[in-house]
C-alpha cells in the first residue's frame, strides 16, 4: 500500500488540528504514561514514525542532489561467520559482526548496537543465531543444499527480534545502492506457511514507505507422489531419444490424473546415458473427484533485491548511502530465515532509472535469426505446476467448458489453475519442460479472463534454463515485452499465442535435451501507473474528506455556509485537481483497453462528483459529503479489483514457430458443448456435491464414523484432504471418516430421528450445553452418567506424572531428566488438555492447550462435553495514522480511553465499542462474575448456576460503567464499524479480532499497514490482595466446539474420540488454519481455540503477541440451564438507560427476579439430571435424584 | 338372468347403503376428480393437516426435541394462562397488532383496489404493480431498517439531525416507544398483497349490466352501488382476502425479528408468534410452544368464523 503524500497530508492535518486548538490539549492526556511492561500496542512514537514516512518518489527527490554513482564498482558485502574473534574485512570496510561476545551463560552479547528505545522488542538476534553455541538444536544437518560451511557462514534470524549490521561509508562510496539478500528459507519449528516478512530499517528508520516491509519468498511444490525411474541407455538411444510430457485422461480411469515426463540425461562425470521417467499424479476419490495435493515448502537458497512488492515499480529500489557509519537492521515480522549475506550493489546509472534495461523483442529475435524452426509439441497442463510462489496458487476444477482438459460432466477433476489465488502481483506458477529439437518455438495458452470487465490482466513470462540463466540462477524475463503480456476480457474461453497483441507472436529459442522452467507471474503491466495514480488520488481525497469532516461533523448541515473557500481552500483545489487526475486516468485506461467498460466508468462518476464539490466556492461540499463517503469506498474497491489480475489457465503449449493453428481450440464446438451441458444437467440430479464422503471404497471391517460440519465447501474440502493426507487421521488410526456438509439446523432433528452423525464440528458452546443437558451430547471427561463404565474408560488415557523437587508435571512423553521420578498415571484426556497446564518434561515449559475460559463454556458441572475448536473474542483496533495526527496514544485502560475522548470528539470522531460484548466482559474486568458461586461451589450441582450475580455491587458497577459510556460519553450505539474505521472517523474500535481483521484486510486495503490491534483496555485493581494493582483486561470468549453425539457407542465411540483428539490437536488446527489462508486468501484467518496452534498460524509475530496476550486474559459465560435469559434482560436494561435515561442500577435490578425465576423454572425441568434447584420459597431445596 | 340377479343384490339406492358405502361408491364414480385432487390433497394432509394435529397432541406433552415426549395433560395450558406474564403481554401485543393491521390493511386493500379499478387499463397495470411490489419482493422490508437505522448516518436519523430536531441518533428499532408503531407501519406497507390482487380481480368480474339494472331500480349514489352491488358480487374474494389478512396479522413475526432483533426491546413488539419461537427455538420446550400454537390456531379460527358471519351481512 502506498501513501505517496503522507507527509504533505500530515502537515495539512496538523494544520487543521492546530486550527481547532486540538493540539494544545492533547499532550499529556494519554501519552502512554500507563504503558505496562508487556503491552503489545504500538507507542505513540512508533505510530508517529510510521506516519512520517516518505514515499519512494519523495525519497528519490530528497536525495536527487546527493545521488551519484559510487566510485567503487564492487558490492559492499556483509558476511556472517562463526569465529568470534574474526572480523571480516572486505577491502577497507570494517564489517562489524555483533555475534562475537558471549556472556557467562553462553548466550551472546550484543555490544555495538543497542536500541535502547526498543529494548523490549528484543534488540537483535540474541536468542539463537545459528552461528551461536546452540546451532545444533536447529538440526541444519538434515537441510537440503545446506552444508556445514553454510552453517558456519550464515546467521539464523528467528521469527522475533531485530538484527542489525554496521557499515562504514567512505568518501569514495557515497552514492546510490541496490540492496540484495542471499537467504535460505529454512524450515524450523518457527516456520509457518506464509512467506518470510521483515521490517527493513536504515539507521533505525524506514528509508521510505515502500521499503518498510520486505517479503522474502519461499518456493512451494505440490506433492504429486512422484516416482522417478532412471534407466541406463546406449549413446545411440540417447541421441535418438526425444523428451516428452504426456497426460492420461483421468475421466474414466482409476488412480487419478497422471503426468508422465520422459527426458534423457548424460552424466557429465561418468559419461553414462540415462532415460529418466517421472510419473506424478493428482489422486482422485472414489467418485473420481480430484483431491488437492499437499503443498510443501521447499527450503532453497534464493536471493532477493529490495523492490516494490505492490508491483508499481519494476526496477529495484535504490538507497542512498551518505558518508559515515550506518546501521542496516532487519526486524522480524513473520517466519525465521537463514541469512548468508547482504550486498550493497552500486547503482551504475541512476539518473534515468525508470528506463528498462531489458532488451526489446526485436533485438532478442535478431539474436536468434538463423535458428531453425522447432518440432513436436509440448503440452503443459496448467493444473500441474512444478513450483508455485505460495500454496494459494492451486489447481481447481472448472466445468464451464467442454473444451477444457480433463473434463467430466459428473466429477470434479482438476483442470485449471487460478480460480482462487494466483491474482496478486508477484504470485507465480512454474512449469518444467524439455523440447524435442533445438529451435524456435511459440507458446500458446488457453485461458479465461472474465473478472475485469472491459480491461485486461497481465502476466510476466520468465524463463530459466540454458541460454537464459546459468544453473542455480533465478529465472529472467527474456525480453521487455514478456514482462507485460496482456490478456483481454471475454466471457468465453480464449486460446491464443503469446504475442504483442498486434499480430506478432513471440518466438523463443529452446535447446533440445535441456531443462527449461517457464514462470507465469502475476503483474500489473501497463496498468500500474494508472492504479498508482488512482491510489494517490484516493489518499488525497480521503484526507480532504477527513478535513471537511473535522469541520462539519458526521452530519454536515447543507444549509449552513461553512465558508469552505476561506477555511479550506486547499481542499476545494484538491477536489478539482483530483477530478482532473481521475478523468485523465480514465482516458488513459480507455486508450489502453480499447473499450470503456463499467469498471473504468466508475472513475468518471467519481470525478464528476469531485468537480461538483470543488466548484461554486464549496457550496456543494456539505450536501455531497454522504456521496463522497460512499464513493471513497467505491474507489477503494476499484483499486482492489484492478490489482486483482485474475485469470484461469487451462494449458500452455509450446509449439514450433511456424504453427498457425492453436493446439487447443477455445471452444469445444457447438455439438460437443451441447452434449456436455445436457450430461452435466442430468448428472446434477444424482451427484451430491456436498457429500465429502470417503476417498475410496472401504472394506467391511474398517471402522467408519460420520462427521458433520456446517461451514463452507472450501472448509470441508480442506478437512477432507487433511483426513486423507499421508499423516492424516485415516492413515494414523486406520479409521475412515465420512464428511458431510450440512446446514445449521439439521443437527437437532437428526439426533431425534437417530440419523445423526457421530461427530459434529463447530457447535456453539450454548448449544453444546443445551444438547448435553438433554443427553444428546457425550461427555468426554470419562464421567458421563449416561455412558457405560467401559465407554467412559475410553476417555481415559495413560499419562505420566513427573515429579521433581520443585513441582509436579503431567506429560504425554516418557522422557525424563536426571532429577526426579516418573510415575505412570491414568487420567482423562480432557483433564489434561482442558484443565491442567501441561508441561513438557524436557523443555520444562508450561503449555496451556486451551484457555480456561473457553473450556468453561463447554463444561456442565464437572463433565466436559466437547473440545473447543474456535474461540472468538473482542480486541481493540486502532488507526495509527489518525491517532498519531491527533497526538493520542493507544489507551491501555478505560480511563485512558475516556481521557482521550475529548480530543477525538473535538475532531468529530468517535470510539466504537460493541455494547453487547462490553456488558459481559466489563463484569469480569471489574472482578465480578455472572453466577453466584464461590470457587468451592463451582461444581456443586446445588449452587452452580442457580442464581445470577448481576445484583452484586461489582456487576451493577460494571453495568453502570458501560451504560455511562453511551449515555454520558455519547459513544455511538449503532455504527457501521468497518466503514467508519476505514474513513478514520472511528480511530479506535473494539470488535471481534478475527472477523474484523478478515473484513478489513479485503475491504479496506487502502489503509493497510495503518492499523493494528491490541488487547482491550482494562482496569487497574488489586485482585490478589498483595497491595499492588494489576491491569485486568479480560475479553469474552465465544466458543465453537467439536462434540460427540448420542448414539455413538463402543468401537464407534473410540473412533469418534480419536477423531476429536486428532481434530483438536495443535498441529491439525494450525494446518487447517494455514490451508484456509492458502486457499481463500488472507481474509480467511482462522480463530483456533487451541492456544498452541496460534504459534503456527500465519499471523505476524507482533499480531501473535497481541492475540496471545488477550488469549491469556479471557473470561466467558458459563452456560447453565436458563442462561439464555440474562442476556436479553441485560440488553433491555441497557436500552432503557440509553433510550429513556433510566437509572442504570435500578433498571438492571428490576430484571433480577425475572432472570432468577426463569433459571429456577429451567432447573426444575432438569432436576432428574442431577441438577438441584432453588425452590420458589427461596429455600434451597435439594431435589432427590429419581 | 344370473347377472341381473347379482345386480339386484347390490344396493343401488342411497337409502339402501350405509354412509361409507355411499361415499365409496361416489368416490369410485368420481375417481378422475379424486385423482386430479390427489397431489394437492396428499401434500396438504402431510404438510398442513398432520402438523396441526401433531402440535395439538404435542401441546399435551413435555417435549424437548431430543428425547421422547412425556404426557403432562393440560399443564402447558394452565401455565400459559396462569403463570406466564409474557404470554399475556404477547397476546395483548398480537391483538393490538391484529386489530390495527388486519382491518386497516383489509379496508385499505379494498379501497385502493376500488380506486385503481376506475383507472384506464394500462395505467391500472402499472399502479397495481407499484402497490403489489412490496409484498412480492421478499425481504424488501429491510429497506425500513436502512431508513430507520440506529446509526447516526441512517436516513431518518441523519435528516432529523440535519434539521436540528434531534441532537443524537435515535435507536428506532431498539426503543420501546417506537418499535410497535414502526412495525405496524411496515406491516401495512407490505400487506397490500394477494388480498389486494384478488379484490382487483373480483372487481373486474362484475357484470356492468348489473349496475345499469341497479340504476333502473333506483340506486342513488356510488356508496349504494358499492354496498348493494359491488361488494355482494365479490363476496368470495372478500372472504379470501379476509382470511389472508387475519393469518398475516396474527402470523406477523419474521419481519419484526429482522427489524427489531429477537426478542424486541422490553418485549414491545413481542407477539404470540415470537413467544412461540422463543420457547420452541431457544428454550427447547416444544410441548409448551405447541400449546401456544394451538391457542393461536384457535384465535385465528374464531376470527375466521366471526369474519364469515360479518361478511354474510354485506349488502343487507
Amino acid at each position: 500500500m502506498k501513501r505517496t503524500v503522507s507527509q504533505r497530508v500530515l502537515c495539512l492535518l496538523l494544520t487543521v488540528a492546530t486550527l481547532f486548538g486540538a493540539l494544545g490539549i492533547t499532550v499529556g492526556a494519554s501519552n502512554g504514561e500507563y504503558k505496562g511492561e508487556n503491552s503489545t500496542a504500538a507507542t505513540l512514537e512508533e505510530m508517529q514514525n510510521l506516519v512520517g514516512v516518505t514515499s519512494y518518489e519523495q525519497y528519490l527527490a530528497e536525495y536527487a542532489t546527493l545521488a551519484k554513482t559510487p566510485n567503487r564498482k564492487t558490492p559492499i558485502k556483509i558476511f556472517f561467520s562463526t569465529d568470534p574473534d574474526y572480523v571480516y574485512k572486505d577491502g577497507e570496510y570494517n564489517i562489524l559482526d555483533f555475534a562475537r561476545e558471549w556472556d557467562q551463560n553462553g548466550k551472546q552479547k550484543y555490544t555495538d548496537f543497542i536500541d535502547e528505545k526498543n529494548e523490549q522488542n528484543a534488540v537483535l538476534v540474541k536468542d539463537s543465531p545459528i552461528c551461536g553455541p546452540d546451532k545444533d538444536s536447529l538440526g541444519y544437518e538434515t537441510w537440503n543444499d545446506f552444508t556445514a560451511e553454510d552453517a558456519a557462514t550464515s546467521v539464523y534470524l528467528p521469527s522475533m527480534g531485530t538484527a542489525a549490521w554496521k557499515i562504514n561509508i567512505t568518501d569514495d562510496d557515497i552514492g546510490m545502492y541496490y540492496i540484495k539478500f542471499t537467504y535460505y528459507s529454512a524450515k524450523t519449528s518457527e516456520s509457518s506457511t506464509s512467506s518470510i516478512e521483515k521490517k527493513f530499517l536504515i539507521d533505525d528508520k524506514i528509508p521510505f514507505d515502500e521499503a518498510g516491509r520486505i517479503t522474502l519468498d519461499k518456493s512451494w511444490e505440490y506433492d504429486y507422489n512422484s516416482k522417478v525411474t532412471k534407466v541406463e541407455i546406449s549413446a545411440a538411444e540417447y541421441s535418438q531419444g526425444k523428451a516428452s510430457i504426456s497426460y492420461n485422461n483421468p475421466v474414466d480411469e482409476d488412480g487419478g490424473y497422471v503426468k508422465t515426463v520422459v527426458h534423457y540425461e548424460r552424466n557429465e562425470y561418468t559419461g553414462k546415458f540415462y532415460r529418466v521417467t517421472t510419473v506424478s499424479s493428482i489422486r482422485s476419490d472414489k467418485n473420481n473427484n480430484s483431491m488437492a495435493p499437499e503443498a510443501v515448502a521447499v527450503p532453497t537458497w534464493s536471493t532477493y533485491t529490495i523492490k516494490d512488492s505492490s508491483g508499481y515499480y519494476t526496477e529495484d529500489f535504490m538507497f542512498f548511502m551518505g558518508k559515515g557509519d550506518h546501521f542496516i537492521s532487519l526486524v522480524a515480522e513473520r517466519d525465521p530465515v537463514v541469512l548468508k549475506s547482504i550486498e550493497l550493489i552500486p547503482v551504475e546509472v541512476f539518473s534515468d532509472s525508470t528506463s528498462s534495461t531489458l532488451k526489446a523483442y526485436s533485438e532478442y529475435r535478431a539474436q536468434h535469426s538463423g535458428k531453425p524452426q522447432g518440432s513436436g509439441e509440448v503440452q503443459l497442463e496448467a493444473e500441474f505446476p512444478d513450483y508455485v510462489s505460495d500454496a494459494s496458487v492451486a489447481a481447481s476444477n472448472d466445468n464451464t467448458s467442454a473444451g477444457t482438459f480433463p473434463t467430466n460432466h459428473s466429477s470434479q477433476l482438476y483442470n485449471v489453475i487460478g480460480e482462487n489465488g494466483y491474482s496478486t502481483v508477484g504470485q507465480w506458477a512454474a512449469y518444467n519442460f524439455y523440447v524435442p529439437t533445438s529451435g524456435m518455438y511459440k507458446i500458446s495458452m488457453r485461458f479465461i479472463q472474465n473478472a475485469l470487465q472491459g480491461m485486461f490482466v497481465c502476466r510476466t513470462i520468465k524463463i530459466a534454463g540454458k541460454g537464459y540463466t546459468n544453473a542455480g540462477e533465478a529465472a529472467i524475463i527474456p525480453f521487455k515485452e514478456a514482462a507485460d503480456l496482456k490478456f483481454n476480457y471475454s466471457k468465453e474461453w480464449q486460446s491464443e499465442f503469446l504475442g504483442d497483441g498486434n499480430g506478432t507472436d513471440f518466438e523463443f529459442y529452446f535447446e533440445a535435451g535441456q531443462k527449461y522452467t517457464l514462470y507465469l507471474e502475476c503483474s500489473l503491466g501497463s496498468l500500474k501507473q494508472s492504479i498508482q495514480a488512482v491510489e494517490h488520488s484516493l489518499s488525497i481525497i480521503n484526507d480532504c474528506y477527513l478535513q471537511v469532516l473535522q469541520l462539519t461533523g458526521a452530519d454536515a448541515d447543507e444549509n449552513r455556509d461553512y465558508r469552505f473557500d476561506e477555511i479550506l481552500p486547499g481542499v476545494l483545489r484538491s477536489f478539482l485537481e483530483q477530478a482532473k487526475a481521475l478523468a485523465t486516468e480514465k482516458q488513459k485506461l480507455e486508450e489502453l483497453c480499447g473499450s470503456n467498460g463499467s469498471h473504468i466508468a466508475t472513475l468518471d462518476t467519481i470525478a464528476l462528483l469531485l468537480v461538483q464539490m470543488g466548484s461554486d466556492n464549496g457550496d456543494n461540499v456539505a450536501k455531497n459529503m454522504g456521496s463522497l463517503k460512499s464513493y471513497l469506498g467505491t474507489l477503494g474497491t476499484w483499486i482492489n479489483n484492478s490489482k486483482q489480475s485474475k485469470i484461469m489457465v487451462d494449458a500452455l503449449f509450446i509449439v514450433p514457430s511456424g504453427t498457425e493453428e492453436v493446439p487447443r481450440e477455445a471452444d469445444a464446438g457447438f455439438w460437443s458443448s451441447l452434449w456436455f451441458e445436457i450430461k452435466s444437467f442430468f448428472a446434477s440430479f444424482w451427484v451430491n456435491y456436498d457429500e465429502m464422503g470417503l476417498t475410496g471404497e472401504i472394506s467391511e471391517d474398517v471402522q467408519k464414523i460420520d462427521v458433520w460440519l456446517a461451514t463452507g465447501r472450501d472448509q470441508s474440502q480442506i478437512w477432507r484432504s487433511m483426513i486423507d493426507a499421508n499423516d492424516g487421521y485415516t492413515n494414523s488410526t486406520g479409521t475412515a471418516a465420512a464428511l458431510k456438509l450440512v446446514t445449521g439446523g439439521t443437527l437437532l432433528p437428526s439426533i431425534l430421528s437417530g440419523k445423526g452423525p457421530d461427530v459434529y464440528i463447530g457447535l456453539g458452546a450454548a448449544d453444546v450445553i443445551n444438547y448435553a443437558i438433554r443427553g444428546a451430547v457425550r461427555g468426554i471427561s470419562g464421567n458421563d452418567p449416561d455412558l457405560s463404565a467401559e465407554d467412559n474408560s475410553q476417555f481415559t488415557t495413560k499419562y505420566y506424572t513427573y515429579r521433581d523437587e520443585s513441582s509436579n508435571y503431567t506429560t504425554t512423553t516418557e522422557e525424563r531428566t536426571d532429577k526426579g521420578e516418573l510415575t505412570f498415571v491414568t487420567k482423562p484426556y480432557s483433564e489434561l488438555v482442558l484443565t491442567e497446564k501441561t508441561k513438557s518434561v524436557i523443555e520444562g515449559k508450561e503449555e496451556q492447550v486451551f484457555a480456561e475460559a473457553a473450556v468453561d463454556t463447554v463444561r456442565l458441572l464437572n463433565v466436559a462435553y466437547g473440545i473447543p475448536q474456535t474461540m472468538s473474542f473482542s480486541m481493540m483496533f486502532y488507526r495509527m495514522d489518525v491517532l498519531a495526527n491527533l497526538n493520542v496514544g493507544v489507551p491501555e485502560t478505560w480511563s485512558d480511553l475516556l481521557s482521550c475522548l475529548p480530543i477525538i470528539q473535538a475532531n468529530n470522531m468517535s470510539i466504537g465499542v460493541d455494547y453487547i460484548a462490553a456488558l459481559d466482559f466489563m463484569i469480569y474486568q471489574k472482578g465480578g462474575s455472572l453466577w453466584k458461586y464461590t470457587d468451592a461451589s463451582k461444581y456443586d450441582p446445588m449452587y452452580a448456576g442457580a442464581k445470577i450475580d448481576l445484583d452484586s455491587d461489582i456487576a451493577l458497577e460494571a453495568f453502570e460503567y458501560v451504560c455511562r459510556l453511551y449515555s454520558d460519553y455519547s459513544f455511538p450505539v449503532a455504527y457501521d464499524a468497518a466503514n467508519r474505521f476505514r474513513t478514520g472517523e472511528m480511530p479506535i474500535l473494539i470488535g471481534g479480532y478475527c472477523a474484523l481483521y478478515n473484513q478489513l484486510v479485503v475491504y479496506a486495503t487502502e489503509i493497510e499497514g495503518l492499523w493494528e490491534f491490541c488487547s482491550l483496555p482494562g482496569d487497574f485493581r488489586d485482585a490478589d490482595g498483595d497491595g499492588i494493582e494489576e491491569l485486568h483486561y479480560e475479553s469474552l470468549a465465544g466458543v465453537g466446539a467439536t462434540v460427540i453425539l448420542r448414539g455413538c457407542k463402543g468401537d464407534e465411540l473410540r473412533a469418534a474420540w480419536q477423531f476429536v483428539q486428532w481434530n483438536s490437536s495443535a498441529d491439525v488446527q494450525a494446518t487447517y488454519g494455514n490451508k484456509m489462508v492458502a486457499l481463500i486468501g488472507p481474509s480467511a484467518k482462522y480463530e483456533a481455540a487451541n492456544l498452541q496452534a496460534l504459534e503456527d498460524l500465519s499471523w505476524t509475530a507482533s499480531e501473535k503477541l497481541a492475540i496471545r496476550d488477550q488469549m491469556n486474559n479471557m473470561c466467558s459465560i458459563v452456560n447453565y440451564p436458563g442462561s439464555y435469559i440474562y442476556n436479553r434482560y441485560m440488553k433491555f436494561a441497557f436500552l432503557d438507560v440509553v433510550n429513556e435515561g433510566a437509572n442504570a442500577k435500578e433498571s438492571l435490578l428490576g430484571y433480577i427476579d425475572a432472570i432468577n425465576s426463569e433459571i429456577t423454572r429451567k432447573r426444575e425441568e432438569f432436576k432428574d439430571r442431577g441438577i438441584w434447584y432453588v425452590g420458589k420459597d427461596g429455600q434451597e431445596t435439594p431435589i432427590e435424584k429419581s | 338372468m344370473s347377472r341381473s340377479k347379482t345386480e339386484a343384490k347390490r344396493p343401488t339406492q342411497r337409502s339402501e347403503m350405509s354412509k361409507w358405502q355411499w361415499t365409496w361408491k361416489e368416490m369410485k364414480r368420481n375417481k378422475t376428480a379424486y385423482f386430479m385432487l390427489a397431489p394437492f390433497l396428499i401434500l396438504f394432509i402431510v404438510f398442513t393437516v398432520l402438523p396441526v394435529v401433531l402440535s395439538m397432541i404435542l401441546s399435551l406433552t413435555n417435549f424437548d426435541m431430543l428425547n421422547i415426549p412425556d404426557f403432562v395433560g393440560a399443564k402447558n395450558f394452565t401455565r400459559l394462562f396462569l403463570d406466564d406474564e409474557i404470554f399475556i403481554l404477547a397476546c395483548q401485543n398480537t391483538l393490538i397488532f391484529a386489530c390495527i393491521t388486519g382491518p386497516v390493511s383489509y379496508i385499505l386493500s379494498l379501497l385502493i383496489a376500488w380506486f385503481i379499478n376506475e383507472l384506464p387499463p394500462k395505467i391500472r397495470a402499472v399502479v397495481t404493480l407499484i402497490f403489489y411490489a412490496p409484498s412480492i419482493s421478499g425481504q424488501v422490508y429491510l429497506i425500513w431498517k436502512t431508513l430507520f437505522s440506529s446509526d447516526s448516518y441512517g436516513w431518518v436519523n441523519a435528516t432529523l439531525m440535519k434539521w436540528g430536531l434531534q441532537s443524537e441518533a435515535i435507536l428506532w428499532f431498539e426503543n420501546a416507544d417506537y418499535v410497535m408503531p414502526l412495525c405496524i407501519v411496515v406491516a401495512l406497507w407490505t400487506s397490500l398483497g394477494t388480498a389486494f390482487l384478488s379484490f382487483i380481480a373480483g372487481l373486474q368480474t362484475i357484470d356492468r349490466s348489473m349496475y345499469e339494472a341497479a340504476a333502473v331500480d333506483g340506486i342513488k349514489n356510488r356508496w349504494q352501488e358499492l354496498w348493494y352491488i359491488t361488494l355482494p358480487t365479490m363476496r368470495p374474494q372478500l372472504m379470501f382476502g379476509a382470511v389472508l389478512s387475519i393469518t398475516q396479522a396474527f402470523g406477523f413475526g419474521a419481519v419484526v425479528d429482522a427489524l427489531c432483533g429477537f426478542p424486541s426491546v422490553d418485549y414491545a413488539a413481542h407477539t404470540i408468534m415470537h413467544h412461540l419461537s422463543d420457547y420452541g427455538g431457544q428454550r427447547y420446550e416444544i410441548g409448551y410452544a405447541s400449546a401456544i400454537a394451538v391457542i393461536l390456531f384457535i384465535i385465528m379460527f374464531g376470527c375466521n368464523i366471526v369474519i364469515k358471519k360479518a361478511l354474510s351481512k354485506v349488502g343487507e
